[in-house]
């Protein structure tokens, strides 16, 4: 048994490989290019570690501590990139008192490059939102969440690009379906674009604008039995993304799953569980053509 | 402190010989016990815990036992269903059966064995969601049942699913109508509710579940642990 799970996590190797390969072949000139991507996703303001008497995660997660291992690793590698891929808000007592500020505060001091928004970041509605994210020194990255007819237009972007050691890094984020998930009062007349077509446009662009890698955060969730979009779906009927850090659906992986895109090509997904209890870490060594997932535990 | 874990590796000078693969599992590496956690961060968070204790660390009950969440059913669907059923019906006199539907994803956080605080049940419903009673026709109860069975369970009190039907307490055939008592987000179409929309609507617009649980909570003191399985 040991050994068939070996012989098909190494032949998932190999495609991993082949990805790396071919996404990334244009940055391999100069010396130790390597990149550490960071994520989180579900954190829902568990701010404090769980209680000692959690059934499952006892004492897992909280912030400073979360803080201390990014530190660590800001401190150990040259490039390190740290991402959220939404549901900050709503889960503890922090945010039904203090509104998202104190999350927003804290991301903000932990260095979070880029977020993007998960429904339960419409929690307080889009006027609450704004005011939390007033602390909030990183983007949001919301590419099929059209905001324009809102007060929200100008307060998020589809995309971004990183230049890290000679690296071009485009993100962009991806969003759920918020009807029957949020009131509609909370977004108003926001419209919300297909994921799928979003994404494939979203990776499009960043791959023309010379992006040596492409990244989505998502908040669609890990997979479902129906048709609903997820990260392996879109994983599928995508080309062009490289990485897909997700979120909404809690799941916990060991360590990252890859799925073959449209072109064949195989697109990493990783998701870190929620409250905090996990850092996700990737990291790509261009020259060496090496991929490494890992969960990272915060106990 | 503990870092951990399982990492694909994949070697460009394997890309010619590919049965040689290898899964690497890094070995556990411990983190000084200085670097547990960022002081300045813990300074930051303080005077928000501090201002909050007051409120949050109240004491509500004691629990017996690890209250959890798993479909179809489990202790904690079944508590919360049923402190809210028996919250809104003790004291009201009706005419047709009532029972209550919530949703699984609605509770956020098992509530733990020891002492309850009211921070618990914050976490365990932080939302502000209202209570809210459907009156809806005895003639929708399939496709409530249709729902449960392919969500795969969610809280339910006063009725259950058996054989591929719901069966409500104290419903028989002179009853037309049954109230269900749910919160306005699910009355409204949420989690895909959409049966919800079909009924007429009556909601308090202030009492949130989380009130009512508190409530229910404060007057059990040792919480009660109903494991009976309502899908089945």
């Amino acid at each position: 048994m040991e050994r068939r799970k070996f012989i098909r996590n190494a032949s998932l190797g190999l495609t991993g490989l082949a990805f790396v390969h071919q996404g990334l072949g244009q940055a391999m000139n100069s010396k130790s290019k390597k990149l550490t991507i960071l994520h989180t996703n579900d954190t829902h303001s568990n701010i404090d570690p769980l209680p000692d008497n959690h059934p499952k995660y006892p004492g897992m997660g909280g912030v400073a501590k979360r803080h201390a291992l990014i530190k660590k690793i800001r401190s150990e590698e040259q490039h390190v990139l740290l991402f959220d891929a939404g549901d900050i808000f709503q889960g503890t007592p922090y945010f039904n008192t203090f509104k998202g500020h104190l999350e927003m505060k804290l991301m903000t001091a932990m260095g979070y490059d880029a977020a993007t928004m998960g429904n339960h970041d419409f929690d307080i509605g889009l006027e609450g939102f704004i005011d939390a994210q007033t602390h909030a020194d990183f983007p949001f990255l919301c590419s099929n969440y059209d905001f324009s007819n809102t007060i929200m237009e100008g307060k998020t972007q589809a995309h971004t690009i990183f230049y890290k050691g000679g690296m071009k890094i485009g993100v962009f984020g991806i969003g759920v379906n918020l009807e029957s998930l949020v009131p509609n009062a909370n977004y108003g007349k926001m419209i919300y674009k297909d994921p799928i077509e979003t994404a494939n446009q979203q990776a499009a662009t960043l791959t023309e604008k010379g992006c040596d890698i492409v990244i989505c955060l998502s908040h669609l969730g890990y997979e479902y039995k129906d048709d609903r979009p997820s990260d392996r779906l879109m994983a599928k009927k995508t080309r062009n993304i490289h990485l897909i850090l997700g979120g909404h659906s809690h799941t916990f992986l060991e360590k990252p799953v890859l799925e073959s895109n449209l072109d064949g090509v195989p697109v990493l997904i990783n998701q870190t569980g929620w409250a905090g209890i996990n850092l996700g870490r990737i990291d790509i060594d261009f020259d060496q053509k090496l991929v490494k997932g890992n969960t990272i535990k915060v106990v | 402190m503990t870092k951990m874990l399982w990492i694909i590796c994949i070697g460009a000078g394997l890309m010619s010989c590919s049965s040689h693969l290898v899964l690497h599992q890094t070995p556990l590496i411990p983190l000084s016990k200085e670097s547990v956690f960022v002081s300045e961060t813990e300074e930051v968070i303080k005077p928000y815990r501090d201002s909050m204790a007051t409120v949050m660390n109240k004491h509500v009950a004691y629990s017996p036992c690890n209250f959890v969440l798993e479909r179809p059913s489990s202790n904690l669907m079944n508590w919360v269903a049923d402190a809210l059923f028996v919250n809104q019906t003790k004291t009201v006199r009706l005419s047709q059966p009532a029972f209550c539907l919530l949703n699984f994803g609605g509770l956020r956080a098992t509530l733990n064995k020891g002492e309850i605080l009211m921070g618990d049940l914050y976490k365990l419903m932080p939302f502000d969601n209202t209570i809210t009673w459907v009156e809806i026709p005895v003639g929708l109860l399939p496709e409530i049942a249709a729902y449960l069975l392919k969500t795969g369970g969610e809280p339910l009190s006063n009725a259950y699913i058996e054989n591929g039907k719901i069966v409500v307490n104290g419903l028989n055939e002179n009853h037309s109508h049954v109230w269900i008592i749910t919160s306005d987000y699910l009355a409204n179409g949420g989690d895909n509710m959409l049966f919800f929309k079909k009924g007429s609507t009556y909601s308090s617009k202030t009492t949130t579940l989380r009130d009512a649980l508190i409530e229910e909570a404060t007057y059990q003191e040792n919480l009660l642990e109903i494991i009976d399985k309502r899908i089945r």
